[in-house]
Formats: C-alpha cells, sequence, structure tokens
C-alpha cells in the first residue's frame, strides 16, 4: 500500500520539479537578458582607450554571441540545444558549458560530502551530550564553542587555519593542487583545512539544534514512561528521544546542504583556490556568460527540489505516521 | 711577436677552460607565479579583451619584439627590427627563417599578412581592437595594407603618417593560415577550434608549451626545448611554468612566504613583512600607472571646474606626498605628466608641480578661488569656499568599489578639500556602472549612442565632479594619450576641449615628428601645457613590488623586468 502512494507521490513530485525548474531557467533567462550590463562591458574600457566606437563594437560582440537576436528567439534556440543536450559555450572560459560543470563539480561535491558529514557526525554527538548532561561543564563548554563557531566568518577562520597550520606549521600546502589524484590520501589530507573551514559553522548549528531538539523531547511523557518501564538509558536516548529528536534535525541538515551546494562553499573554495562550481558560477555571474550562469541556477534549483524529495521520503521512514496520499 | 702570440694562445685557453669549467645550466624545478588578478578568458587571444588572455598566449608565441628595461628592442620573431620609410609610409618587417609551426611548417610572411587580412580586418571575426591598424583618411577610418614580400618579408603601407605606429607592428602575433582557413567565415566555429583553444600550434615561437589549463586554478606551460631563441643555450631554464589563480590577497602572500609558489606581486602594506624573509628576494620596479582625479568639465559638473584655475587651485590644496604615503605606503612618486615617468619620453623641465612644495598651499588655493568669486570673506578676515549661489561648496566624487587603493585615495581627497571648507560627497560604484552611468555621455533629447565622448554638450546619466582612476598608458607612445585629451579623443569622458592641446597631439602625429628630437621638444611643450591646464589632477606614479623566491637567478628588475624571464633559473 505504502508502496504505491510513495511512488504516485514521487513521480508527481518529479514532475513539479521539472516544472518549477523550467521556470526558474525561464526567469532567470529573462533577467539576465533585460538586466543593465553586458557581455561586451569587459570591452568598453579598453576600446575607448584605443579611440575605438564602443556602441559599434558592443554591437559586433554580441552579433557575435548571437545576443543581437529578439530574447524569444535567443530563448528558443537555447531550449533547443538544451533538449538536445547542448548547454551552450562559455565565453568567459572558452569551453562548452557541460565540459565545465563537469570538470568542477566534483571539487565543490567533495567539500561539500565531507564538511556534511563532518559537522553532521560530530554536531550531532556533542549536541546529544550535551543536552544529556545540561548545565554540566561540558555543556557549558560546548555551548561557548557553538557560539563562537556560528559567529566565525568562513573566509576569516580559512585564512588564520592557513597562516597557521599551512605557514607557520608547514603541515599542509597553502592551496588546494588540483594535480594530486581526487581519490588519495594526499587529497583527502589537503582537504582538512577547507573541510574545517567550511564545516564548523554547520558543525556548531547542528550542535544547538541537536541539543534544543534532544531537551525538547527528554521532558516528554513518552520518555519518562519510557524509563519508568526500566528501559536502559542508552535505549531511552538512542531508541526513543534521538529518533524523535532527529526529524526537524533532517529539515535543518537538508535545508544547509541545499544552500551551501552553490552559495556557502563558495567563500571556502575561494580562500583555499578550490577551483568548484562556486567559484565558476561567481565569475560567471560577474562576466555576464549567460550560459554558465544559466546552467548552474537550473542545476542547483534542480537539485535542491530533489534534496527536498529526499527529505520529505525520509521523513515517511523515520516516522511511519507520516503520509502523502 | 713571438711572445705575444704564445701569450695570445695562452689568454684564449684560460678564457676557454674558464668558459668550459662553468656547469651548464639545466632545466629543472617548476615555476610557479601567483596571481589573484583572474583568470583569463581564452587562449584563442584574437577574441580576447582581457590582458590575462594575451599573457597566456604569449607564453607560447612570441611577438615580432621586445623591449628590455632600458627600451632597447630585442629582436624575436623578427630577424631585424622594423625598417621604416623615409616619408614614414612603409613599414618593412623581415622575420626569422627558422620559425615554425607545430607541423613543422615554416612560419611565413604570408601567415602574418593572413592574419591581420584574413582575421583582423575582417568582418565576420569582429576583432575589438582592428582601430589599432586603421587610420583616418579623408575623414573615414580605413584599414592600412599589408602586402607580403616574399617568403620571410612584409609590408604595412599606410596612406597618413604615424610616427608610433611602429610600436604597434613590434606586437603582432601570427595565426596559422594553414590552420585558421578551415574555420574562415564561421565565427562560432573559429571560437570553438579546438587548435586555437589548445594552443596546438604554436611550434617553436614560445618559450613554453601549452599543457593544461584548470578554468579558476591553474595554467600549466611545460618547456619548449625547440624554442628558437634559446635552444642552443638550453633555455627556458624551467621545466614548467605553472600561472596559479588565488582568491585572494591573503592567501597569495601566505603561499608566497610558505615557498607555495616562486613569484607573485606584493601589495605596498606587506613589504615590511617580507623585505624581512630571507628566502624571499623584493625588487621595487616603476610601473607605467598612474591614479588621476578626473574634473567633470561637462554641463553636469559644478561649473567651476570649467576654469583652470579652479582646477588648479582644487589640485593646490591636494597633497600628492601625502597620498604617496599613506595610500601606497611610499611606493610611488607624486606626477605631474600624462607621460609614464619610465618612458623615454618623460621630462619634469618646466611642468607645474601642483600638489608639492610651494604649489602645495591651502591659503593660496582659497585666495584663488576668492579671486574667481567662488568663496567670500567672513567678519574675521577667513575665506569661505561658496558655490555661485553662495551656499557651502558640496562636491561628488566617484570611483569604482571594492578598488582599495583608489577607495582610500578618495578619503583623503575629502579630507584634504575639507580643509579649504569644500565638503565633498564619495560615491563608490561598480566598475560597470560607472562606465555606463558616469563615463559615457550623450547630448540629452537626442537619440545618440551613449559614448565616451559625445562631444560638447553631451552628458554622463549620472551628475559627478571628481573621479578617481588609475590608468596605464604606453611609455613609448605618449601620442595615443590623444584619446583623453584632445577634443575629439575618444575616452575625454571628463569633456576637456582645449585647441592648443589638440594641436600639439595633431603636431606628435604628424611627419615632422618622424624626427625624434622634434617628437621629444612637442612632448615636453605638451607636457607643460597639460600640467598647467590641469584637465585632470595627476596624482601619483605608482611602483610596483615583486616577491620571488631567493633561488631564482637571472632576474634583471625594471620596468621590463619579464623580457629575459626564459633565461632565468633555480640556483
Amino acid at each position: 500500500m505504502k508502496k504505491t502512494w510513495l511512488r504516485d507521490y514521487i513521480i508527481k513530485r518529479l514532475l513539479y520539479a521539472i516544472i518549477i525548474a523550467w521556470g526558474i531557467l525561464t526567469v532567470t533567462f529573462v533577467l539576465l537578458r533585460i538586466g543593465p550590463t553586458s557581455p561586451a562591458d569587459k570591452y568598453l574600457a579598453n576600446l575607448a582607450a584605443r579611440g575605438q566606437d564602443a556602441a559599434q563594437v558592443i554591437a559586433a560582440v554580441e552579433a557575435r554571441y548571437g545576443l543581437d537576436q529578439p530574447i524569444y528567439a535567443q530563448y528558443l534556440n537555447y531550449i533547443g540545444n538544451l533538449v538536445r543536450g547542448d548547454w551552450g559555450w562559455s565565453f568567459s572560459t572558452s569551453m562548452p558549458v557541460m565540459e565545465l560543470i563537469q570538470t568542477h563539480w566534483i571539487y565543490s561535491f567533495q567539500l561539500i560530502l565531507l564538511s556534511s558529514i563532518f559537522a553532521g557526525i560530530i554536531g550531532i554527538l556533542i549536541g546529544i551530550y550535551s543536552a544529556v548532561r545540561q548545565y554540566s561543564k561540558t555543556d557549558y563548554i560546548a555551548t561557548f564553542f557553538s557560539f563562537i563557531g556560528i559567529s566565525i566568518p568562513n573566509f576569516w577562520l580559512g585564512v588564520m587555519l592557513i597562516l597557521l597550520f599551512a605557514v607557520q606549521f608547514g603541515l599542509f600546502k597553502t592551496y588546494y593542487d588540483t594535480s594530486l589524484p581526487l581519490f588519495s590520501l594526499a587529497n583527502l589530507k589537503q582537504l582538512i583545512l577547507p573541510v574545517i573551514t567550511l564545516g564548523t559553522g554547520m558543525l556548531a548549528g547542528y550542535t544547538r539544534y541537536t541539543r534544543s531538539a534532544m531537551l525538547d523531547n527528554l521532558r516528554k511523557e513518552f520518555v519518562r514512561t519510557a524509563r519508568a518501564k526500566g528501559l536502559p538509558e542508552r535505549t531511552v536516548i538512542g531508541k526513543h528521544v534521538f529518533r524523535n529528536a532527529i526529524l526537524p534535525l533532517i529539515t535543518i541538515i537538508m535545508f544547509d546542504l541545499g544552500s551551501i551546494v552553490f552559495g556557502g562553499a563558495y567563500l571556502t573554495e575561494i580562500v583555499f583556490g578550490i577551483p568548484g562550481l562556486g567559484q565558476i558560477s561567481f565569475n560567471a555571474i560577474f562576466a555576464d556568460d549567460y550560459a554558465v550562469v544559466v546552467a548552474v541556477t537550473l542545476i542547483a534549483a534542480f537539485l535542491i527540489l530533489m534534496i527536498n524529495l529526499v527529505t520529505d521520503i525520509t521523513y515517511t521512514y523515520l516516522d511511519p505516521r507520516i503520509r502523502y496520499d | 711577436m713571438a711572445k705575444l702570440k704564445i701569450l695570445a694562445i695562452f689568454l684564449v685557453t684560460i678564457s676557454l677552460l674558464a668558459c668550459s669549467c662553468q656547469p651548464a645550466k639545466e632545466a629543472s624545478g617548476v615555476f610557479i607565479s601567483g596571481t589573484s588578478a583572474g583568470d583569463a578568458e581564452t587562449l584563442n587571444w584574437i577574441l580576447a579583451a582581457d590582458s590575462a588572455s594575451f599573457g597566456y598566449a604569449g607564453h607560447t608565441v612570441d611577438s615580432l619584439v621586445t623591449y628590455d628595461n632600458d627600451w632597447n628592442v630585442r629582436l624575436h620573431c623578427a630577424a631585424r627590427d622594423i625598417e621604416v620609410s623615409e616619408d614614414g609610409l612603409v613599414y618593412t618587417v623581415v622575420i626569422r627563417d627558422d620559425l615554425r609551426w607545430s607541423d613543422g611548417s615554416p612560419v611565413t610572411a604570408e601567415d602574418y599578412v593572413y592574419t591581420l587580412k584574413n582575421l583582423m580586418f575582417s568582418d565576420w571575426l569582429n576583432y575589438p581592437y582592428k582601430s589599432d591598424w586603421q587610420e583616418e583618411v579623408g575623414g573615414e577610418a580605413v584599414f592600412i595594407t599589408p602586402e607580403v614580400v616574399d617568403e620571410t618579408t612584409f609590408s604595412l603601407i599606410r596612406q597618413t603618417v604615424d610616427p608610433e605606429f611602429v610600436y604597434n607592428v613590434r606586437t603582432l602575433v601570427p595565426y596559422p593560415k594553414y590552420i585558421a582557413v578551415k574555420y574562415e567565415g564561421d565565427v562560432k566555429a573559429f571560437t570553438e577550434a579546438p587548435e586555437f583553444n589548445n594552443l596546438t600550434y604554436t611550434g617553436n615561437l614560445g618559450p613554453y608549451k601549452f599543457l593544461e589549463w584548470v578554468r579558476n586554478d591553474k595554467f600549466v606551460l611545460e618547456r619548449n626545448p625547440e624554442y628558437y631563441l634559446a635552444k642552443d643555450v638550453g633555455a627556458p631554464y624551467f621545466e614548467q611554468y605553472i600561472i596559479k589563480m588565488f582568491g585572494t590577497a591573503a592567501t597569495l602572500h601566505a603561499a608566497l612566504e610558505a615557498g607555495d609558489i616562486t613569484y607573485t606581486g606584493i601589495d605596498p602594506a606587506k613589504m615590511g613583512k617580507f623585505r624581512e624573509m630571507d628566502w624571499i628576494n623584493v625588487y621595487t620596479v616603476p610601473t607605467r600607472s598612474c591614479l588621476l582625479l578626473a574634473y567633470n568639465q561637462r554641463d553636469n559638473g559644478w561649473a567651476g571646474l570649467k576654469q583652470k584655475e579652479v582646477r588648479q587651485a582644487l589640485s593646490m590644496a591636494i597633497d600628492k606626498e601625502l597620498i604617496v604615503e599613506q595610500v601606497l605606503y611610499g611606493f610611488g612618486e607624486p606626477a605631474f605628466s600624462f607621460i609614464p615617468k619610465p618612458s623615454p619620453w618623460y621630462m619634469e623641465e618646466g611642468l607645474a608641480k601642483y600638489g608639492v612644495g610651494p604649489l602645495l598651499d591651502k591659503e593660496t588655493a582659497k585666495e584663488r578661488l576668492l579671486e574667481l568669486g567662488y568663496a567670500v570673506k567672513t567678519a574675521d578676515g577667513s575665506i569661505e569656499v561658496r558655490d555661485e549661489e553662495g551656499k557651502p561648496l558640496k562636491l561628488t566624487l566617484v570611483t569604482n568599489a571594492g578598488n582599495e587603493v583608489n577607495e582610500d585615495v578618495c578619503h583623503l581627497i575629502r579630507e584634504e578639500l575639507a580643509t579649504i571648507g569644500i565638503e565633498v560627497e564619495l560615491k563608490f560604484v561598480p566598475w560597470a556602472t560607472e562606465l555606463r552611468k558616469y563615463l559615457m555621455n550623450k547630448i540629452p533629447g537626442t537619440d545618440q549612442e551613449p559614448r565616451y565622448n559625445n562631444g560638447v554638450g553631451a552628458v554622463s546619466e549620472e551628475p559627478w565632479d571628481m573621479l578617481v582612476i588609475l590608468f596605464n598608458t604606453h611609455p613609448l607612445s605618449p601620442s595615443g594619450s590623444d584619446v583623453f585629451y584632445s577634443t575629439k579623443g575618444g575616452l575625454n569622458f571628463w569633456g576637456f576641449f582645449n585647441p592648443q592641446v589638440d594641436g600639439l597631439f595633431r603636431q606628435a602625429k604628424s611627419a615632422e615628428a618622424l624626427d625624434e628630437e622634434v617628437r621629444r621638444e612637442i612632448y615636453a611643450e605638451l607636457s607643460v601645457l597639460m600640467s598647467e591646464e590641469q584637465p585632470v589632477d595627476f596624482l601619483a606614479f605608482q611602483l610596483a613590488n615583486a616577491g620571488f623566491q631567493s633561488n631564482v637567478r637571472g632576474i634583471e628588475p625594471g620596468v621590463n623586468m619579464g623580457y629575459n624571464y626564459h633565461l632565468w633559473y633555480f640556483e
């Protein structure tokens, strides 16, 4: 029975996701083209300095990129190419957009994945411990460091870690080296500082959320009942309290994941010189590289929609009372 | 006589022995040049707008000629320096006969002429800098005429004289005709051509060959053992040359300090720290950059700025040495001329040095404004600066947001002008906004396309009074600055119109200026006139700081420090 409504639900959500992603693509496409800037802006100063007529060259450069056509023609052309698997040519990096994304997504993905694992595991464990030992010294220390972790800006922490561990102690390289094999210990080692940088804020947040969710549940009747039934404390905390506390946590973790995929990881990528999608998309925005901006926005939107779908499905397994039919 | 012969043979033998005992330099190591200036856009340089793209490709393909630190000509692809006919209309270029494309075929004069005629001058490709190869004939811009003379010789024929066109010719770089013809006429195919995007055609034309480009990360080159200019001496001496991108200056400096990169530019504020590191060699060298304070002399600027005497008074109130000390940390020099200081044409004699010495005088500045009717004397005898309506004078100062040096200069100018009673409102705007809304202008109520100079009566979309900007002008061809200062100049966005200045720029580009002494006199007169006119306040020439790991040898510090970089080596 469950299988049927869940399957229907997933199909429905996937259809919604496609429609929403198409809407986002269209809005992004139109906004970029009606904006005040143009890919030809980069020529303005140089051209004038050489005595060239800027207006004439802007028109020529826009013609080169097909931007002289009416917006609907550009749009239909873009959608047609997209359907055929052609995501366009990135004129700020001189390569096909698909190849650009295929080359660079892995750098962001590994950073985000490892940071999430690092922050998720440690943050939740500290949060549980803090809640169970509420108002103990350990709880105060954890709270103190959580607030520091939440308050520290990523880029500042990253630079400080580089100065301390790479420059002073020489334990790491000052930048991410893309020549090292992805699946190697050396690569894992060079990701330690970036993961700490990106993960610290997340870790601190998870600690606070876990503590709060655990405390909410620790005070509930079913906990008292479980203890009264003589269940071991580990079972009470692990099976009853944590299982109930994890639902809001999943929402927060998934939401976090969505927001850092193309946003939060950017600063860490900048500081450590990791050529991930964050950097690529940021530079594309400033270069008015429309093809890249639209593609990255589309992928980001679709990923976030998928993360939400996975979150919803996870709920049904964690709490069988939840149904979407 | 016999003794002399024996002595001569002995000396020759000793010198030969000495030579042979010197260890031959061997290529080794990886030279990593760190930068935070951003990645290149393309290796297909003819499509590029940014200097990084030209820089990347430039490691693999030489231009005809470069210059050393004293602006002496260094022949590269050219077999001898460009010959200019007596009437200044025909330029003859002879290239070396040992230049090869990657398929082994020779680089010929035909490749150069094809690059000019079929690529740079074509309508389908829209080479953005085609105006470098145009001249005005009968009120119209026409291309110069390239012609093949023989296998290694071609000529460029002009109809009008431009004594400084030769500097342009020297920068010429060819595309391989045998590849380019495949894409001719199809801009999409040309843009995406793998040979041009992977620099697979470069043969023996540059000290390095393209190996890998990871966008926003690094550009990797490997040594080219066949490099025509150095294969006899085993150069270049680095196995690889890498340009590594950094997102912040802080991490870039950290990488140099930690020894993770070999070279980078150092911010003035960090110089003290790096000078104390014995594993880093720091060189301070002149640059072609000049910080300017532009005065808006168009109708949407404060009316007073149209008067030379007012501009002089304001310039007299701004301490240039303070800017050099406080903003550039001493790594600069007060500027008084439109010609950059490292230029062979630069001269100081007779320049009006506003902002230093006797021409830095705030009281005199106020008195001048009083004489001009832009100030009033109060009962206690003090002078208060006023606008035409008698209100306290308030001016708007603009610069591009995010440029720390420009922003600091603006803050300092605000403080300086406050001391003579002028309130300054600062506006830091994004670069694209500055270009479109403050620099570009048009005559109101017309359907003119906005340009940087749409003539008398044109104004920018947003009003402004002063603007801080950094200019990079070519030290060898100051006449090119006419785009900024002549009435019809394409970048005369501040609206400075002066017939005498126009005349001198015309003279600098005329046949009489083919005589270098005459040209020198013209530039001297122009420099003095401009320093008096103050179309802009030339604030400071910047110096650059380059930090190298101390084991790098062969560097010759100077304005063109990299001219011999293929001969640098690790100790």
